[in-house]
């Protein structure tokens, strides 16, 4: 069963970030499973109109005003009629939103219900409480949420944040991790090492990258990487609280930040105010690079140059970074926060509490393991490679839409879901689509925002109607499906491509041990 | 409504036009009472435009008395110009007749057209709203056309296809068709004809 799926969000390319890159990757790996896959995102800035991706994937950047962190102004109706007529012309089936605070995708939900579809809600993010913000977005995510098939998040702590937040039935919501193009993020490869060399510190006032294959003396400088948004969020008051005590405790620590936002005029203030011989090693070297914000390729050569990341967020849903990090041979010092503790084992990490000392603690102790050979940082790369691959997640979230939809599974997707999962992500109830039941779903949000959201409903659903007759259904052209692409163009592409993809790899590893002979034909 | 003309094999003309032809009884019933209303007003418009003549120059020839006299015969028409020149002042009869001379030279449909001859170049044209007006048309040679494409774009409320010609030298693209905008079917068949007549076949 192929399905054309919508996703929607308001974060997409060109803005980096970790949803961003989940919603391209999933798409594009859902594409390679033969399904329709479009993105409906916001414009930006040299992005309008309708565009095209490699590999088939077609964008649609809605002309919508952006009001804050590229969040477009919640008007709950204007998207109506344009998502009305890229359903129908693309005859979705699915609508499936990606991120909490997107307006966007909570407006998508809403009118996909109202026409019928069955929708997919992805959270990526943690949320409190108890703060005025955190309610109000709380209170929008659970209209949102009360009529929504299946929730989607990224890790276990995530999952009950979300159940919580939105009042959900937890048999209604699945956890698919984040993954990481392993291909994307290899260590440092011993012809770079030796082209390094060569170039010499062409690249400025960064350390050299460390040759993965030495093994590091007592003495040796140690280069820890630090790669976040300088908000406050993500934990940068600790970080700046933690600097001055590490480097101070560490004659051989270096620092490379990379990373920009609001907090980073109170980190150079921080190095501003420390002594000369604190920040400077004696040869006049500065102790802390500050990069600034780079972009997510550059990720990985940035990576290669340390042996430890460093991670002091405060919240985290998932934490992509540390396993790009891990993926790239470096030991991870996080916080044990959200969903980070179930991202790494543990032999790759040092979890910390979100305290300065602890940090401090932390740090040491893995600059410990690391002069003591007791981890082994080039099997990093193979296990994390083992671990995440996006078309695993693919697969997993094609198993997501045959539930919601009920249909049976792919073959290739039959053999992970035996009698134990028969029952699991089930809907309490079946989510029917009829006005009546919608309605009564969403009068239980509350005493005044259930009265408040069936109002809401009923509008939409009027406008619905409105637009039925003002634009009606057959004069909306049809869009035409991409040509087929031959089957075997795809696993030629495989071959090339180091990342463990499922199908593909079983085929061949079958291939060589059942019949040798066969496979020297097929060559 | 796409129609083709294909006088000679190397020449081409595509028109779409949003006037269907009237085929029925009631269509054509509509399309005579159109007409007709439309020389009525015509006839009213011209006498007052007269009866301000008159007014203005009271001492011009007299072929106009003529006129005068004659339509005041037809009641209804005497009728309506005396309740214009009774209840209006001037500037208010003219403007009366100017928003009425616009209504009657106004088309009530849009053609558009695109004309390929191979060797030559493209030209595409939209008819002007207004009987007043030609229509605009604008000629592409062939040495300066790169390209010819079919896409999509948020158009209002809706996601329209269009078909376009990219131009060397310049940042924007000439739309083809672009008040009508016709359906995707209508584009293809015309992408697909334009660009073999445009272009030699390769044998």
């Amino acid at each position: 069963m192929t399905y054309n799926i919508a996703m929607i969000s308001d974060f997409f390319y060109p803005q980096p970030g970790g949803v961003e890159s989940h919603i391209y990757q999933l798409s594009s790996k859902l594409i390679d499973r033969g399904h329709n896959v479009v993105i409906i995102t916001h414009v930006y800035p040299g992005r309008t109109g309708i565009r095209y991706l490699t590999n088939r994937l077609k964008v649609y950047h809605l002309p919508h005003w952006v009001v804050y962190r590229s969040t477009t102004f919640p008007t709950v109706f204007s998207t109506f009629p344009m998502l009305r007529q890229i359903f129908i012309r693309e005859q979705i089936q699915i609508l499936h939103g990606h991120g909490s605070l997107s307006n966007l995708c909570h407006e998508g939900i809403l009118h996909a219900r109202t026409m019928g579809l069955h929708t997919v809600f992805t959270d990526h993010s943690l949320f409190g409480f108890s703060d005025a913000a955190s309610i109000m977005a709380n209170k929008l995510l659970k209209f949102s949420l009360s009529d929504v098939d299946h929730v989607v998040c990224v890790s276990h702590t995530c999952k009950e944040n979300t159940t919580l937040r939105a009042s959900l039935n937890p048999l209604a919501v699945s956890v698919i991790p984040n993954a990481v193009v392993a291909s994307n993020f290899r260590p440092l490869q011993p012809h770079e090492v030796r082209l390094s060399a060569l170039q010499g510190h062409k690249s400025g006032l960064l350390p050299p990258p460390p040759d993965p294959s030495q093994v590091l003396g007592p003495g040796d400088p140690i280069t820890i990487i630090v790669i976040s948004r300088l908000f406050y969020n993500k934990g940068t008051d600790l970080l700046i609280s933690a600097l001055p005590l590490l480097l101070r405790r560490h004659e051989n620590l270096r620092f490379i930040i990379a990373g920009s936002g609001p907090q980073a005029i109170d980190l150079e203030q921080t190095l501003d105010s420390l002594p000369q011989q604190l920040v400077y090693t004696s040869s006049g070297q500065s102790r802390v690079v500050l990069l600034g914000s780079i972009r997510h390729e550059e990720v990985r050569d940035v990576m290669v140059r340390g042996h430890l990341l460093l991670s002091t967020s405060l919240t985290e849903a998932f934490g992509t970074v540390l396993v790009e990090a891990a993926s790239c041979g470096l030991m991870v010092v996080a916080t044990r926060v959200g969903g980070v503790p179930e991202v790494l084992p543990g032999n790759m990490t040092v979890f910390v509490l979100p305290e300065v000392e602890d940090v401090v603690r932390g740090v040491t102790e893995a600059v410990g393991l690391l002069t003591s050979k007791a981890v082994r940082r080039d099997r990093f790369h193979d296990l994390v490679k083992n671990m995440y691959s996006w078309s695993d997640v693919a697969r997993r979230t094609e198993r997501v839409y045959d539930l919601i939809t009920g249909s049976s599974p792919a073959p290739d997707n039959e053999g992970y879901y035996d009698e134990e999962w028969t029952n699991y992500g089930q809907p309490a109830q079946t989510q029917s689509f009829a006005l009546i039941d919608r309605l009564k779903r969403y009068f239980g949000c509350g005493i005044w925002a259930g009265k408040l959201f069936v109002i809401v409903v009923v509008v939409d659903y009027l406008i619905y109607c409105f637009l039925e007759i003002m634009y009606p259904r057959d004069k909306i052209d049809i869009c035409k499906p991409w040509p087929a692409v031959p089957k075997n163009a795809f696993e030629a592409e495989d071959d090339g491509e180091p990342e463990g993809f499922g199908e593909a790899k079983q085929k061949r590893s079958r291939r060589k041990h059942g019949a040798p002979n066969e496979s020297v034909d097929e060559l | 409504m796409l129609s083709i003309k294909r006088p000679s094999p190397t020449t081409v003309l595509y028109t779409v036009s949003t006037r269907t032809p009237p085929t029925n009884l009631r269509a054509r019933a509509s399309h005579g009472l159109l007409i007709l209303a439309r020389i009525i007003a015509t006839v009213f418009v011209a006498n007052v435009l007269l009866h301000e003549y008159r007014l203005a120059y009271p001492l011009a020839a007299t072929w106009t008395d003529q006129i005068e006299q004659y339509t005041s015969t037809i009641w209804p028409l005497r009728a309506l110009t005396e309740l214009l020149t009774v209840q209006l002042t001037r500037p208010w009869r003219l403007l009366a007749s100017a928003g009425i001379i616009w209504l009657i030279s106004r088309k009530s449909y849009v053609t558009e057209s695109l004309l390929v001859i191979r060797g030559l170049g493209i030209q595409t044209s939209t008819s002007s709203p207004s009987y007043l007006w030609s229509s605009s048309t604008r000629f592409i040679p062939t040495s300066s056309i790169q390209d010819m494409f079919i896409h999509e774009a948020f158009k209002g409320f809706e996601v329209r296809y269009y078909l376009s010609i990219v131009i060397e030298g310049e940042g924007d693209v000439v739309v083809v068709f672009p008040e009508i905008l016709p359906r995707r079917e209508i584009l293809e068949d015309v992408w697909r004809g334009a660009r073999a007549c445009l272009y030699e076949p390769k044998n």
